[in-house]
């Protein structure tokens, strides 16, 4: 009958279906025997944030070394959707060689993510110094645990910036030359724009991550994280932290201030609407693209004359093969990746900054700075970078939830700082036990 | 009719065998690892007893999401089960002219993808840059923050589901509406019933069937698709005033890589949704009126 | 029936401002994706775009790989409906043509599976996909998508509208289960069948969880992961293109409507609500 042989046809196309998945899987593992060694690159750099330019490195890296090769995988949703498919990946065996890892995600990949000591790889390959040689130790630092073991090499630097709209700043009677420095200064000059304007003029990012709002507390002395009794605690339960908070809240109470998702807020800045955009330098290009004005940039403001601390964004390269050839290899990448030419492409393609040592000083990446007095700013903040916080523990990313729901709180105006950051603190307190 | 031969059995196989696979083995798994604490990928799995459970119910996070899940349910009934319910009436009894075309119309929003409206309606939302915004700024008005205030953003992303969902339900609603029996709605008139008389004997007891199965498709499809807009817009945000039960078994299970716990907050949730089930079927089914 | 000209007028008063409300979003969608970036959030009432552009447009499919997300898309939808279709076509029937012990519980646990929220099952099918080795693949995202409650259902439903006297004479003559069900219902139903499965085909081309749990490369991305990437790429959003991709993905499930309206919106409606 007609149907059954349809049906039969239907049932055996699902057979190979399922069939052609399995042999998807099992023909990778076949290329160890080869003399050219393969390794995976895994990263976050979508098509309109970098994918363009690993490509190219990747490219020119395979041809260059005859003996590896690189295959990129590109992974969405960032950080978030790589440890995801790690995980995966990690459970069917299929482990990738070099990864780009956030730094907030540093603890998180060390407890959970098996690796050979990256020192130790390093050694291996015959370069124990690498690390040492090619980072400033606070950089270096960025990517250690806090009893210091090294995790992986830092790659890609990202840190908060404050942008403005000098066209506004015009039309409110500021000099667009003298940017706020400080956030008693921010505040003013918002209300000054308020006031001439009649819009919210300043925005502060708000992802569903603590960054921003670690460049604030520990600007103003506060701290995220304590190590009190071998147990982590909250450290932001201080007056510092709440001041620091707060000083964003009265903002938006007084409607100077602007409280929205981020894409809200980055849209209103480049539709000329927003005057004062606090975000990574990570936006620079997109927003002096999509502005029909003059973008300009100026250093993460103070509190007064404390010096200003800002945490690293982006990410750094772990090597995670298990094999020793591969090891090596990758080691190899990890150095092509890191040389002085090939980080002034990466960071044009995506405009993170160089973790490289004197990279504002020689070579081709100067040529750039010189070019941008936007990028030149938030080289300036470069001695200023400290970790970002990673909220250790099983519950660690629970934990930082609980920070991002207090910001809401805190902007929505319900509770005051100090109080939804004790409340907070002891959420947290409980579940790093 | 027929006693079921061997051949039979081979009709129902297909679908049983994946129903067995793909929806009752998950509820299984979902019990067994709410047991357990992991994070998906590490080899260690601990056993931790009822602790999940004793953890959530301990929590205030637990009773806001489920205070947040009634309100999405209620914004989500009155814009697609009410609304509907009033348009379909006026078009099947007020108006003579324009049913098709109305039809056609509002049914268009609902070809599109959630992916597709969360993005649409984030620029919609923009509170400085908006078109609401440009709108209120006519009247002299602030935009209200969207999406970044509680209760208004559970409305906010109901609105989203509402824009999507009208006009399917409408269509359906308008269906049952025009198959009531006209001769029996003409037969009341003439002995004099009023409008409102006729609404409430012959319309609505007739329509009832249908207007149950919109009402059961408003919450139980609604609920799965406010996880579109809150995954791509809010994240469960703002101080986890999106979450509701459906989002927090994902936020659990892939965002914090809490195995367990997400699990036990899937096993709470299908108890819910099975009482909802026997409550459709022992209650709401006596009260309608069925043709045959 | 007499026309009230006063409750008539007001009565359409308030379905087309209700309409307007709907069909904005559409009007303001398309529109954008013609305006240059700068101009969208300029002008966010004008409709018009002042110098109407297809860069955009351009943009998108010089940019990104339109025609593989369009062709993943089509497939996981195609290969969905189909299989939807068959296994509710023939539960379906079943649930029409033999009577058994049993067989209310059989399909209530079949057609219940509906009120079964999507994210209590995700993490369980997860895991399960995942050591069949079919993450990444869209086997993953079909296998799970089988069969429907619903489906299910609404086949049972518009089988039964057909006289019993048909399946009694079919059966007289000793033809097979599925020689009435091909031969004998399918051309009776075939409206319905039509109509269900455009509704399938639709939603699966519009669904976004599930496949965005199990599609993780790019080559393997349908277009409705594709769209949120343009929002929130770290590098920063690109309006323009989002509403242009935005408009490219709407475009499959708009043209089927309109070719097959009629059955959409009067066969499967009446399947839908008797009983």
């Amino acid at each position: 009958m007609r149907l059954k042989a349809i049906l039969s046809g239907l049932f055996c196309m699902l057979a190979l279906l399922v069939l052609a998945g399995c042999g998807n899987s099992t023909s990778n593992s076949g290329s160890a025997n080869d003399k050219v060694v393969e390794i995976e690159y895994w990263h976050v750099a979508s098509d309109s944030f970098g994918g363009q330019t690993v490509r190219e490195l990747v490219a020119d890296f395979n041809k260059t070394h005859p003996n590896i090769k690189v295959t990129e995988k590109f992974n969405p949703d960032m950080y978030k959707g790589l440890t995801q498919n790690l995980q995966a990946a990690l459970a069917s065996g299929q482990t990738p060689d070099v990864v780009q890892m956030g730094w907030n995600f540093l603890n998180y990949a060390h407890e959970n993510f098996e690796t050979e000591n990256i020192d130790k790889i390093f050694a291996d390959a015959g370069d124990p110094n690498f690390i040492k040689d090619t980072f400033e130790p606070n950089i270096a630092r960025l990517a250690q645990t806090d009893n210091g073991d090294q995790v992986g090499v830092p790659y890609s630097l990202s840190l908060p910036v404050l942008y403005y709209n000098p066209d506004i700043f015009k039309a409110a009677g500021l000099d667009p030359n003298k940017p706020p420095k400080t956030w008693e200064e921010v505040a003013e000059y918002a209300k000054q724009i308020k006031e001439k304007t009649g819009n919210p003029a300043f925005f502060m990012q708000e992802y569903a991550d603590t960054w921003t709002n670690q460049a604030l507390v520990e600007s103003n002395g506060g701290t995220m994280l304590t190590h009190k009794d071998g147990k982590w605690q909250a450290g932001f339960d201080t007056p510092e932290a709440a001041h620091a908070y707060q000083v964003i809240a009265d903002m938006v109470k007084n409607g100077t201030g602007l409280h929205a998702t981020n894409e809200e807020g980055f849209q209103s800045f480049t539709s000329g609407k927003l005057a004062m955009v606090a975000t990574t330098i990570g936006k620079r290009a997109n927003f002096e693209k999509s502005s029909n004005f003059k973008v300009m940039t100026t250093t993460f403001p103070a509190f007064g004359n404390k010096p200003v601390k800002v945490p690293a964004g982006g990410n750094f390269l772990m090597i995670l093969s298990k094999d020793k050839a591969k090891q090596k290899a990758a080691v190899e990448f990890v150095k092509y990746l890191e040389s002085a030419e090939n980080l002034t492409k990466w960071d044009t393609g995506t405009g993170y900054l160089p973790p490289r040592k004197n990279m504002a000083q020689e070579g081709p990446y100067k040529k750039l700075i010189d070019e941008n007095e936007n990028i030149k700013k938030a080289m300036e903040m470069l001695p200023n970078v400290t970790p970002w916080v990673s909220f250790p523990g099983q519950n660690g990313l629970q934990a930082e939830q609980v920070l991002i729901d207090a910001r809401d709180v805190i902007l929505n105006g319900s509770k005051t700082a100090s109080e939804a950051l004790h409340e907070a603190a002891l959420k947290i307190n409980d579940l790093l036990k | 009719m027929n006693r079921l031969s061997k051949s039979g059995y081979l009709l129902f196989l297909p679908a049983a065998f994946f129903f067995s696979v793909f929806y009752y083995w998950p509820l299984l798994v979902n019990v067994v690892l709410s047991f357990f604490s992991w994070n998906m990928v590490s080899s260690k799995i601990k056993f931790v007893g009822i602790s999940n459970y004793t953890d959530i119910v301990q929590t205030a996070e637990f009773y806001s999401v489920i205070v947040n899940t009634v309100l999405f349910v209620l914004f989500l009934l009155i814009f697609n089960f009410v609304l509907p319910y009033i348009y379909s009436y006026i078009l099947a009894y007020v108006l003579k002219y324009g049913k098709n075309l109305y039809k056609v119309f509002f049914f268009m929003p609902s070809l599109f993808s959630l992916s597709v409206a969360s993005i649409l309606f984030l620029w919609i939302y923009n509170p400085l840059a908006g078109p609401i915004d440009a709108i209120l700024q006519m009247f002299g008005l602030d935009s209200p923050r969207w999406l970044k205030e509680p209760i208004l953003v559970i409305f906010s992303i109901s609105m989203i589901i509402a824009w999507k969902v009208f006009g399917y339900n409408f269509i359906l609603m308008l269906a049952a509406m025009m198959s009531v029996s006209k001769e029996m709605i003409e037969a009341a008139r003439l002995e004099g019933a009023s409008d409102w008389v006729i609404l409430r004997k012959i319309i609505i007891p007739q329509t009832s069937s249908s207007a149950i199965y919109v009402f059961v498709i408003t919450v139980v499809f609604g609920l799965q698709y406010v996880m579109i807009p809150v995954n791509i817009l809010t994240q469960g945000g703002p101080n986890q005033g999106s979450a509701n039960l459906v989002y927090v078994i994902y936020q659990y299970a892939f965002v914090f890589y809490q195995v367990g716990k997400s699990a036990a907050y899937a096993v709470l949730t299908m108890l819910l949704f099975v009482i909802f089930a026997w409550w459709r079927n022992k209650v709401l089914d006596k009260k309608v009126y069925y043709e045959n | 029936m007499k026309i009230n000209l006063k409750k008539e007028l007001i009565g359409h008063i308030i379905l087309i401002i209700s309409l307007l409300i709907c069909l904005w979003p559409i009007v303001f969608l398309v529109s954008a994706s013609l305006k240059d970036l700068n101009q969208i959030f300029q002008y966010p009432l004008n409709p018009l775009p002042e110098n109407p552009t297809l860069s955009n447009y351009f943009t998108v499919l010089d940019r990104f790989p339109i025609f593989q997300f369009t062709g993943n898309t089509f497939f996981i939808a195609i290969t969905v409906t189909i299989f939807k279709i068959i296994t509710s076509l023939l539960a379906g029937f079943g649930f029409v043509y033999y009577r058994f012990k049993g067989r209310e519980l059989l399909f209530n646990s079949m057609v219940l599976t509906f009120f079964i929220p999507m994210s209590v099952l995700i993490m369980p099918n997860y895991l399960l996909i995942s050591s069949l080795g079919l993450l990444d693949t869209p086997y993953g995202v079909i296998l799970v998508e089988i069969v429907d409650g619903m489906g299910i259902y609404l086949m049972r439903q518009t089988m039964r509208s057909i006289p019993k006297s048909i399946y009694e004479c079919a059966i007289l003559e000793g033809a097979s289960p599925l020689y009435i069900l091909w031969h004998i219902i399918l051309p009776l139903v075939r409206p319905s069948v039509i109509s269900i499965s455009i509704m399938f085909f639709i939603n699966a081309w519009n669904e976004y969880f599930w496949p965005l749990l199990i599609l993780k490369s790019k080559t393997e991305y349908t277009l409705a992961l594709a769209l949120p990437m343009f929002i929130s790429a770290e590098g920063g959003s690109e309006w323009g293109l989002a509403m242009a991709l935005a408009v490219l993905t709407s475009i499959l499930p708009f043209i089927l409507f309109i070719i097959c309206q009629k059955y959409i919106l009067n066969t499967f409606i009446q399947s839908g609500v008797k009983g």
